[in-house]
């Protein structure tokens, strides 16, 4: 078992259900016991902390570390730095937090299933070929062009979420899950128009001149 | 979810480990606590759990309580979870129902003067590893034929010895050298410390030996192309100036070794007044000139600093050694040393050592800070006992410059997949428990492809490599762990490869079935590292008793 074990979708779990700070500690690059495991682990919990940042958790409550098994020092000294970090944060959704319990566990949510789905994952998976080798046409990118796309893609999937989120719990128009989600409502029309394309969304009944939807019944 | 067909019976032996567990935890609070965990049916303390006792208790509980999951609450599975395993076994449990939680080394060691946290840690451990226990599915092991080949690649002295001691075993070798003639580094020898064996000879016989084999193919101006398959099943591409040949291999050894250094620009290098250690090796060889009255060794040239911060380890000795054959051949000449530290490991060089300062090589520390500035026909150095600078009059400077990684080590790693070092070394499994395996089974390594060596070491190393070599290839068959990868959802395989480029054993590729193009594990190539059960978007890919579901009961049960 190596960190590149480590699933960011349990890592957003494990905050949801409660967790308050979690560490991830590897080998020192070039050392790994699994050839190049701490490398994904290193760009997945990267991943993750900018996705956290976004969604109004501080970040710090997590980290990725490096030390290695000959180094008890090393890791006491980690372990207590990082201890005291969270003491300092304090508890999940309050003070530490931008956006605050029990919001934060809606949002938290959210982004298990960002981080279980499929657009983040290839991207992260992709990382190393596009920074090193390039995609199909052999074009290269850099850290900070791949940054920018993360970026891009974590706001587009958080809100996508969000909205399937709100279409869970009941059917409600553009306007409303823009007011909602406070989301340009051309942004949601253009989610939910997408959905509806993929079959995820489905109209419910028009109120007056506005179209309300809903989550699309799965068909088996 | 545990399966409700069947009745989860879970037995908890909770080892005191002597004093080390019972003297810091306490254990009648963590047996009436386990007692009362979820399917929990037996708990049992022990002195040692794995004592002959402790193992006899573990085998009547499986029978007469009729228990289906063991866990044991001890030392570290890295020692003893093979133990427990085989036990369970023995008494007709499947040795994956079983789960080991290490309340010693992380938590009684370090909580000695805690015992109420210590404690409570250790409930949570418990709680965790019992939960997951719930979840365990049964494993059979791996096994998978072992073609009774040996690929060795580099002729040095490594790889000689390392097909001699395969090949005399009655082993098929197939020795790769890249140039034209074996020999590697010994070619360009002297003679060896401290028995002062002619290197020239030395590799005179070893090359008779290894070309005179039945049992050694050698290729010389080769290289290797293409590995393709794992342990046992290696199939092999070596290019030569004929062409290409493909071999079936069942393991690799990697005795590539290394070069000295070339200190361009260093200490006014030149090749002939200002030299390297491994060039005086060949004046040696040929005769000193009668000429030569001083001589100045500059020892760390080019190594211990910014960009390459080892110590080559072998240098050191190698100056010794050469200094006192220019006093042998030229009896009037006089020799100093300037060092940073020497490194003299072992007895016999630390008599080497004394040895030439009785014979009146002189030793000099100098200060990387100031280090020795060489001219036309003098060193200028810093001498710290004097306090003053000094100037050596010189007819040849040799600069002791370090071993560094072989040219295409990069290459080779990625084609074997296995690690190299920051500094360009093969990284071995582990320094001290594997430090001739890789951590890829089925791969080995020796000499200086892992690290400076001396002669000496590096014919000690390919021994070695070579024994390692021979246990699969005895056995004709290897067993593997089954804790890897799995299929387990194959209709939400998309067969996209995803996985496949991130795996780093190599242990993935997508195949055509009868359902579209689908994931396949090669059981045998695979480490069970996770990396692509936590990238799969379609978790269609899980780890045998680690999957998703077990770590999220471990979760659960933490934050109960």
């Amino acid at each position: 078992m190596c960190t590149g074990r480590v699933d960011p979708a349990l890592v957003a779990k494990a905050f949801k259900k409660g967790i308050d700070g979690l560490m991830v500690v590897g080998c020192y690059f070039g050392d790994c016991h699994y050839i190049t495991g701490n490398h994904q682990a290193k760009a997945k919990m990267d991943m993750t902390r900018k996705l956290f940042k976004f969604i109004g958790l501080n970040e710090d409550r997590l980290a990725f570390r490096q030390c290695s098994s000959g180094e008890a020092s090393v890791f006491v000294e980690l372990v207590s730095e990082f201890d005291q970090k969270i003491l300092d944060i304090g508890p999940l959704g309050g003070d530490g937090d931008t956006v605050k319990a029990p919001e934060i566990f809606k949002k938290l949510e959210a982004a298990e299933a960002v981080l279980a789905g499929e657009k983040i994952r290839w991207i992260i998976g992709k990382r190393t070929p596009f920074l090193e080798t390039g995609n199909m046409y052999g074009e290269v990118f850099t850290e900070h062009e791949f940054n920018r796309a993360i970026d891009m893609i974590i706001v587009e999937e958080m809100e996508v979420q969000e909205i399937l989120a709100r279409l869970k719990e009941t059917a409600r128009s553009v306007k409303d899950l823009a007011n909602d989600l406070t989301i340009p409502p051309a942004r949601v029309f253009r989610y939910i128009s997408a959905l509806k394309r993929k079959g995820m969304v489905a109209l419910d009944t028009v109120a007056g001149q506005t179209p309300i939807f809903q989550i699309a019944r799965q068909e088996v | 979810m545990p399966d409700k067909k069947e009745d989860i019976r879970i037995g908890v032996f909770l080892c005191h480990c002597g004093s080390n567990i019972a003297g810091y935890l306490d254990m009648e609070e963590l047996e009436e606590f386990s007692r009362k965990l979820p399917h929990v049916t037996f708990v049992l303390r022990n002195l040692y759990t794995c004592s002959e006792g402790g193992i006899n208790e573990i085998k009547k509980a499986i029978e007469e309580q009729n228990l289906n999951r063991v866990v044991v609450a001890s030392c570290t599975p890295r020692t003893h979870e093979p133990l427990f395993r085989s036990s369970c076994g023995e008494a007709g449990l499947n040795p994956y129902l079983f789960e080991m939680v290490n309340i010693r080394d992380q938590c009684s060691w370090v909580h000695m003067k805690e015992q109420e946290a210590g404690t409570t840690k250790a409930k949570d451990l418990i709680r965790m590893g019992v939960a997951k226990a719930a979840l365990l599915e049964p494993q059979e092991p791996i096994m998978s034929e072992v073609q009774r080949r040996a690929l060795v690649l580099g002729g040095g002295i490594a790889g000689m010895t390392a097909s001699l001691a395969l090949a005399n075993r009655g082993y098929e070798v197939v020795l790769i050298e890249k140039e034209e003639s074996l020999g590697g580094m010994l070619n360009n020898l002297n003679k060896l410390s401290p028995t002062m064996t002619d290197a020239g000879a030395l590799a005179d016989e070893k090359i008779k030996a290894v070309t005179g084999h039945v049992n050694i193919t050698v290729f010389t101006k080769a290289k290797v192309t293409e590995v393709r398959g794992f342990i046992g099943k290696y199939n092999v591409d070596i290019e030569t100036e004929s062409g290409v040949t493909t071999i079936d291999i069942g393991v690799i050894v990697v005795s590539t070794g290394g070069r000295a250094f070339v200190p361009e620009g260093l200490y006014g290098y030149d090749g002939k007044r200002v030299v390297t250690q491994l060039e005086m090796e060949k004046l040696l060889k040929d005769g000193l000139d009668t000429d030569i009255k001083n001589v100045v060794m500059i020892q760390c040239v080019g190594s211990r600093n910014e960009e390459r911060p080892y110590c080559s380890r072998i240098c050191c000795q190698t100056a010794v050694k050469n200094a006192m054959l220019i006093r042998e051949q030229n009896p009037d000449s006089k020799v100093s040393i300037l060092y940073r530290d020497m490194q003299m490991y072992g007895v016999e060089n630390e008599e080497m050592f004394r040895d030439s300062k009785a014979k009146g090589v002189r030793y000099i520390n100098y200060d990387p800070a100031n280090p020795p500035q060489v001219e036309f026909d003098k060193v200028r150095v810093y001498h710290p006992l004097f306090g003053r600078d000094m100037d050596l009059p010189v007819d040849l400077v040799v600069l002791s410059t370090p071993v560094v990684s072989q040219e295409g080590a990069e290459e080779i790693s990625q084609l074997l997949r296995v690690p190299i070092d920051e500094n360009g070394f093969f990284l071995e499994g582990h320094v001290k428990l594997k430090p001739l395996d890789f951590a890829t089974d089925g791969i080995f390594l020796c000499g200086s492809a892992r690290f400076p060596a001396n002669i000496r070491e590096t014919v000690a190393q390919g021994l070695g490599a070579a024994s390692r070599a021979s246990i699969p290839l005895a056995k004709g068959s290897i067993v593997v762990e089954p804790i890897i990868s799995v299929l387990a959802d194959e209709d939400a395989c998309r067969g996209c490869g995803l996985c496949v480029a991130l795996c780093p054993y190599g242990a993935l590729e997508v195949r055509t079935t009868e359902k579209g193009r689908k994931v396949h594990v090669i059981d045998v190539a695979c480490k069970g590292c996770g990396v692509c059960a936590a990238t799969c978007y379609q978790h269609a890919l899980s780890i045998n008793s680690f999957t998703d579901n077990q770590i999220e009961a471990q979760l659960e049960a933490f934050l109960d």
